[in-house]
């Protein structure tokens, strides 16, 4: 049935029709069609400061000083002004239009930063019910840094690390928790997942899952830390059983911690001696093994084939080191090993990596597979938002345009995989985005695929930088007759004279309102363009 | 000692001929006389394996092997998978092959760093003794752990005055440590 976009019409429908059944919020959200962002002020005065997002519910815009010292977070509010004269509508914009605090009140500004740490810019997670935001300060990364006290070799080194707990209302800081000479990844958020009010954290250098929950009043307790050990209390079972255990040597004998509860100094105290398997490697192992043993009945094959696919990759696997981290809920973590440079590295394609499930409960793990393996990647073609671990109460985040959710989006997918040559590289590229990174995905509805058609090369949902064209950027809508919504254009109205510069754009998107910053910056210290898209 | 080494490249690389293709294949898994005897006691294990028991090389080097014992039903042990090192001398067999354990486990044989207290991989070690016989030894050690020889005297003095919290210990460790 041919449907009109004309707003009037739409809502005369909505009027007379009722969607069907649970279809009602995606007939809602067609609106957005006839509301979009299309009138762009270009350059406007604005505070220089690199902004970070947009909270998922609209009420606080994240921004940080250019020296990465302080936070500063912005109400967004609605250009007002009046206008005596008739036919307002075509009448410019009022000089006060052009200005950021037009549209922008700032809430506060606090300094995060302390002594020799700065501000990642790179990172902000927000909690679920947007109360706590949780921001990140570190001092300075040092890359050949010698591996001590259980840490690993090749993994840079970084003095302090502190996360700041803060409540977003007030700007008033709750809780911190500090990491000493370890290494976090930090940037995109990649080496911290949040869920609900669970917080993991991957500390590289000393190959720990550091699982934190999150209180309601506002403070970050450790839960456990999978790694050496599985269970919350296994190293303390072990201290308490050492007078069994110990031989007549007693330098093995080492004292109780006392107050010190940081991570780091303490780490593998008890296995700095021997070379016993870490606990998530021994349950890693043992599962590859079991499932060798289990498959192959015959003696003699049976043997065959631990000899072949277990015992001659022992130590590969021995080897491999936690790289990436997810939830996929309260209790399954996805995990991601690899080798050593490819923790670090950001060309990852050329290095083996294996995905293991682990069920951090009863410390078992569930699956384990290979990042070329066919299995996992029709999981994730099928049900690729079951990997996305969405909140639960947030109704907008169920509708970010995935493969498994928007048919367009699935196109995309299927016409890529027939245009690469081999499947099994296709699936490693793939299985490369797993596990997904933390809140790295704008919910606007201006990037819900099956409204809007748009060149991802040049913008999409996921929080990237990318590289600027002087062509705008075109959203065109999904629906016959397939025409130009709008455009977001970034940088100066009129392009840039010298075109051989190079030049990085990033959007930020209003989660629900037509609203949205562009910022342009050369690769100079030269402050940037900003402009605001909104809906005149 | 003697080794015989044999050179693969002339009867393998046949017609080829010329410097080049000697580089070719540089065999790792030497044959000097312990090397064969390596390799004939892998065939041994692969023919008639220890139950609950299987190991192999690790990698491409025929001295470093790596062995798995399953927890031997009955036992506190059971359900665990205990993952063993093994080194061979480069005079394998005039010298025991060091045995560790790579997996945490509460027994009075087995100190803290991993190290069997087991005679035959001591001063009992014979010649005439096979990789099959040590896992078979080491098996035997899960259900009968030597008590007058032990290395962690604690846990051997536990089993002896109050059994059944040894062996609720040990189960604890196995599900902790072992799974």
């Amino acid at each position: 049935m041919f449907k009109s976009t004309n707003v009037t019409a739409r809502i005369f429908e909505r009027q007379i029709h009722t969607p069907a059944p649970g279809t009602s919020v995606h007939c809602a959200r067609r609106f957005y069609e006839n509301m979009v962002p299309s009138f762009t002020i270009y350059d406007i005065e604005c505070p220089d400061h690199s902004f970070r997002k947009f909270t998922d519910d609209g009420q606080y815009l994240i921004s940080f000083s250019r020296n990465h010292q302080d936070l500063i977070v912005y109400r967004p509010t609605w250009l007002s002004f009046s206008c005596k004269e008739e036919d307002c509508s075509t009448h410019d914009l009022p000089p006060q239009a052009k200005r950021f605090e037009s549209f922008f009140t700032q809430l506060y500004c606090v300094t995060l930063a302390s002594c020799n740490e700065l501000i990642c810019k790179d990172f902000f997670l927000s909690m679920e019910n947007n109360q706590f935001g949780l921001f990140a300060t570190s001092t300075a990364q040092i890359h050949d840094a010698p591996a001590n006290g259980g840490a690993i070799q090749g993994v840079p080194f970084i003095e302090k690390i502190t996360f700041h707990l803060l409540r977003l209302e007030d700007g008033v800081v709750l809780d911190e928790k500090v990491f000493h000479n370890d290494f976090i990844n930090l940037a995109h958020n990649m080496g911290v997942f949040l869920y609900d009010d669970l917080l993991a954290i991957v500390s590289l250098r000393y190959q720990t899952i550091h699982i934190l929950q999150v209180g309601d009043s506002g403070k970050l307790v450790d839960v456990r830390a999978i790694g050496s050990f599985c269970r919350e209390d296994d190293e303390l079972f072990l201290i308490s059983n050492s007078q069994w255990t110990e031989t007549s040597d007693s330098s093995r004998l080492h004292p109780l911690p006392g107050a010190h509860v940081e991570n780091g100094s303490q780490h593998n105290r008890i296995n700095q001696d021997d070379s016993f398997l870490t606990g998530i490697k021994q349950r890693l192992l043992s599962f590859i093994f079991r499932g060798i043993w289990n498959e192959e009945t015959d003696q003699t094959l049976r043997f065959q084939c631990l000899k072949k696919k277990f015992y001659f990759h022992f130590q590969d696997y021995v080897d491999l080191i936690i790289w990436k981290v997810q939830f996929l809920d309260r209790h399954h973590l996805l995990i991601k090993f690899g080798s050593v440079d490819g923790g670090v590295s950001r060309n990852v394609d050329n290095h083996p990596a294996f995905f293991a499930v682990y069920n951090m409960e009863t410390t078992e793990v569930v699956a384990f597979y290979q990042n070329s393996a066919d299995e996992l990647y029709f999981l994730f073609e099928q049900f690729c938002d079951h990997f996305h671990a969405t909140s639960r109460n947030s109704l907008h985040l169920n509708f970010i345009s995935s493969h498994s959710n928007n048919v367009h989006a699935l196109e995309q997918l299927k016409s890529i995989k027939n245009k690469t040559g081999s499947f099994p590289q296709f699936v490693k590229k793939m299985l490369a985005s797993l596990p997904f990174g933390c809140q790295s995905q704008s919910p606007s509805p201006y990037f819900d695929q099956s409204l809007f058609r748009y060149d991802e090369k040049l913008i999409s949902a996921t929080d990237r930088h990318r590289q600027s064209t002087d062509h705008p950027i075109k959203f065109i809508s999904r629906r016959q007759p397939h025409t130009l919504k709008f455009k977001i254009k970034p940088g100066p109205e009129a392009g840039t004279v010298d075109g051989r510069t190079k030049r990085i754009s990033s959007f930020l998107f209003h989660p629900f309102l037509p609203l949205a910053l562009s910022i342009q910056q050369t690769l100079f210290l030269q402050p940037s363009v900003v402009n605001i898209h909104i809906r005149r | 000692m003697v080794r015989i080494i044999v050179d693969m490249n002339s009867s393998g690389a046949g017609g080829s001929g010329g410097g080049g293709a000697s580089t070719s294949w540089v065999s790792t898994t030497s044959v000097s006389s312990s090397g064969k005897r390596i390799h004939r006691e892998m065939a041994e294990l692969n023919m008639e394996p220890p139950p609950d028991c299987s190991a192999g090389p690790k990698g491409d080097n025929l001295y470093n092997w790596v062995a798995t014992v399953i927890g031997p039903a009955g036992t506190p042990y059971q359900g665990g998978i205990f993952f063993l090192d093994i080194t061979f001398p480069s005079d394998y067999p005039f010298k025991p092959p060091k045995v560790v354990f790579k997996t945490r486990i509460y027994h009075c044989n087995v100190d803290s760093a991993g190290n069997i207290s087991l005679d035959i991989l001591k001063d009992n070690w014979s010649p005439a003794l096979t990789i099959t016989k040590v896992l078979l030894a080491i098996r035997l050690m899960f259900t009968n752990p030597n008590l007058h020889n032990p290395s962690v005297p604690g846990i051997a003095h536990l089993y002896l005055a109050d059994r059944t919290k040894h062996d609720q210990l040990a189960l604890e460790w196995t599900l902790r440590f072992a799974k």
